[in-house]
């Protein structure tokens, strides 16, 4: 097991948390942060950042609109 | 079929006709049944595209009126909410940023202002340790407001990947754009969130340390 370094780990978080990484590239860096405190501190933020605006942006649409589209797709052909 | 196998044959009075495919009369129905359940989700980036309730509920309405009329060449078992995302992005980009043109708009000019603004000194007043939590401590609005703050094309980029949860390619086929120019605006775009929202836990006081923890 050799690890990746912080230099790949911290250039590839943000793609290892879209997961967008290969599936080496994704086990290196897996293996990295379980022992690197900086970069899964890095992580950290990154993951909580990422849940925090997932959650922020939750919306509901307004029931007027709901009925406007229904109606609006009912009257076309 | 004539040649019906005798098994086969007890279940033929159960056949719901009316659920077989009939494409233009049931078109309707299909697109109500499989797209409209997409309406909370689209109101919601419509909410964070234009940035006020009555211009989104304008361009949700517009999306599903296009989206419904495209319909017929959707291509079924393909990724609808990706095609109506696409949609919806486009109607945006066409006719509501046009018309939108107050001097907020997250201007590269005012990016460069902003960066030069930011940088590195908040960092040090917020420990790296403590930062992951004060973001979590945020409340929801601070974190819609950073987000309203950063350039447009940023922040469609970050909504596409982190809200939705789209891969890089959906979101370069939705906005148009290059795998490599998605990468670039979903970093540059995270980056400065996580700079505002560092800012605004600092102005709440949250995760600042008071015993010299200010290094740098």
């Amino acid at each position: 097991m050799t690890d990746c370094g912080c230099e790949k780990a911290k250039a590839e978080l943000e793609e290892y948390l879209h997961r967008e990484l290969s599936e080496s590239d994704f086990q290196d860096i897996t293996e990295h942060l379980a022992g690197c405190e900086d970069c899964s501190r890095e992580h950290l933020i990154g993951v909580i950042l990422t849940e925090k605006v997932r959650r922020a942006c939750q919306e509901t649409a307004p029931e007027e609109l709901r009925l406007a589209i229904k109606l609006k797709i009912q009257a076309l052909r | 079929m004539v040649t019906l196998i005798a098994a086969e044959a007890p279940h033929l009075p159960h056949l719901d006709w009316g659920a077989m495919p009939e494409p233009s009369k049931n078109l309707k129905q299909l697109f109500e049944e499989q797209a409209l359940p997409y309406m909370d989700q689209l109101y919601a980036a419509a909410m964070r595209m234009t940035r006020n309730p009555q211009d989104a509920a304008d361009l949700v309405q517009e999306t599903f009126v296009k989206a419904f009329q495209a319909f017929d060449r959707f291509e079924q078992g393909s990724n609808l909410k990706a095609w109506l995302y696409r949609i919806q992005t486009n109607t945006f980009i066409n006719t509501y940023r046009k018309r939108q043109r107050d001097p907020y708009q997250g201007s590269i000019d005012e990016l460069e202002e902003w960066q030069l603004a930011g940088g590195e000194s908040a960092t040090a007043t917020i420990a790296k340790s403590a930062e992951a939590e004060a973001i979590d401590h945020l409340p929801d609005s601070d974190v819609k407001e950073a987000l309203q703050s950063i350039p447009e094309d940023f922040r469609l980029a970050v909504y596409l990947a982190d809200v939705e949860g789209f891969a890089y390619q959906e979101i370069a086929n939705i906005m148009k754009t290059p795998v490599g120019t998605v990468m670039s605006r979903l970093h540059r775009g995270r980056k400065l969130l996580r700079e505002r929202l560092r800012e605004y836990a600092r102005a709440r006081g949250i995760g600042v340390e008071s015993e010299g923890e200010v290094t740098r």
